[in-house]
């Protein structure tokens, strides 16, 4: 949508007489085409740079909407505020229902290629200490595929990514620590292996919660794709600095081991 | 010819029920009922999609999907959920605006009266 404001047309006269679609001044128009998530490209229709005020977009505000697709000022919307319409010598490509933009109302929103691409997901960081594992774990999955987003596909990966720190300091409760189970089977005859949680611990303690986590993801392609989304590393140090992860809201008020 | 259509309509399909006529026919044909069937079923999994994504839009703000209809709905606000998940996608404020909308009619079951405790054996006590 900002990616249509192009080289001023030949219809730039006709422009000049349209509503107000005004590029932000502050940012050199149209670099902001590659942050923004919806980046439906209208074909054939180019919108010349307006000369007009710079009327503060209301999206610009810091409004944590979960994920929701922000639009710039500069995107078409035939039924709110922006209002653009097709150049005279470009009538001709789109039926009349179209020619104010694409319809967004009665039409459910899927998400594009650039709606979800992996360098621009949030990443989050957890800190396992004594937290309940499959409290822990349920929260997770929930943000690594992308439920608490209200642009959720169950079809296309918008979930954000997760690491988790100190895995080997996660708490169960109960007698589970001695009496939890983990079984794996080799496919032979007689292959079948068993483990306590304590065992495992010892052993390989980011299975534990990489076990918990792809229990709750969906089982098939995507859920194994979203399933690298999840980083479990035993220390408290990760590589993914350079993410710049953040806390994990997480809103369970029994997540904590109780002493 | 029969057999034309048949291949027609199994452009994309796996392996032979492309190819071969007798499979093709049945590949074509279970096509045909799954999508007798979907055109029904489409309807009811877009609903569930608006009212998930309106689910994850109101608990932003911290209201359940539940409470939140049952707020529109004391409200007589009629918009319907693909609308209500187009908003939560694409319109942020307004739809925070209906959430504080909803808030205010129906807060919510926290102050509900709760259920006569049963007595128990404290009774002889």
């Amino acid at each position: 949508m900002s990616v249509l404001s192009l080289a001023a047309s030949s219809s730039s006269s006709f422009m000049l007489s349209s509503s107000a679609t005004c590029s932000s001044s502050p940012k050199p128009p149209f670099s902001s085409s590659s942050k923004h998530p919806i980046k439906t490209p209208f074909v054939g229709f180019s919108v010349a740079p307006p000369q007009k005020l710079w009327i503060p977009s209301t999206t610009d505000l810091s409004f944590n909407n979960g994920g929701s697709p922000r639009r710039s000022f500069e995107v078409f919307s035939s039924k709110t505020k922006d209002f653009v319409r097709v150049p005279l010598d470009q009538r001709w490509m789109f039926e009349d229902y179209e020619v104010d933009g694409p319809d967004i109302w009665n039409n459910t929103w899927y998400p594009k290629a650039a709606d979800h691409v992996n360098t621009d997901k949030p990443w989050f960081i957890v800190d396992a200490t004594d937290k309940i594992l499959g409290r822990m774990a349920s929260t997770i999955a929930i943000y690594i595929r992308g439920k608490n987003l209200a642009t959720y596909t169950p079809s296309v990966d918008m979930g954000a990514f997760v690491i988790v720190v100190n895995a080997e300091k996660v708490a169960v409760s109960g007698k589970k620590r001695n009496q939890k189970l983990y079984r794996r089977h080799s496919g032979r005859p007689g292959g079948m292996t068993v483990e306590t949680f304590d065992q495992l611990q010892q052993r390989i303690p980011e299975r534990i919660i990489e076990h918990a986590v792809r229990g709750m993801l969906p089982k098939g392609r995507l859920g194994r794709a979203l399933f690298n989304h999840l980083k479990v590393y035993k220390g408290p140090d990760h590589p993914h600095e350079a993410q710049m992860p953040v806390e994990l809201p997480i809103k369970d008020k029994r997540i904590q081991k109780q002493k | 010819m029969n057999k034309g259509k048949i291949f027609k309509l199994a452009k994309g399909f796996r392996g032979r029920a492309k190819n071969c006529i007798r499979i093709a026919r049945e590949r074509v044909e279970k096509a045909l009922q799954y999508s007798y069937r979907d055109r029904r079923t489409k309807k009811r999994d877009m609903r569930s999609l608006w009212i998930q994504r309106i689910n994850a839009g109101t608990r932003i703000h911290g209201v359940n999907y539940g409470n939140f209809m049952h707020g529109l709905m004391k409200e007589n606000i009629q918009l319907n959920r693909k609308v209500l998940s187009e908003l939560s996608m694409h319109e942020p404020h307004s739809f925070k605006s209906l959430v504080d909308i909803s808030r205010s009619a129906f807060p919510g079951n926290k102050n509900v009266v709760p259920a006569p405790q049963k007595k128990g054996l404290q009774i002889l006590v």
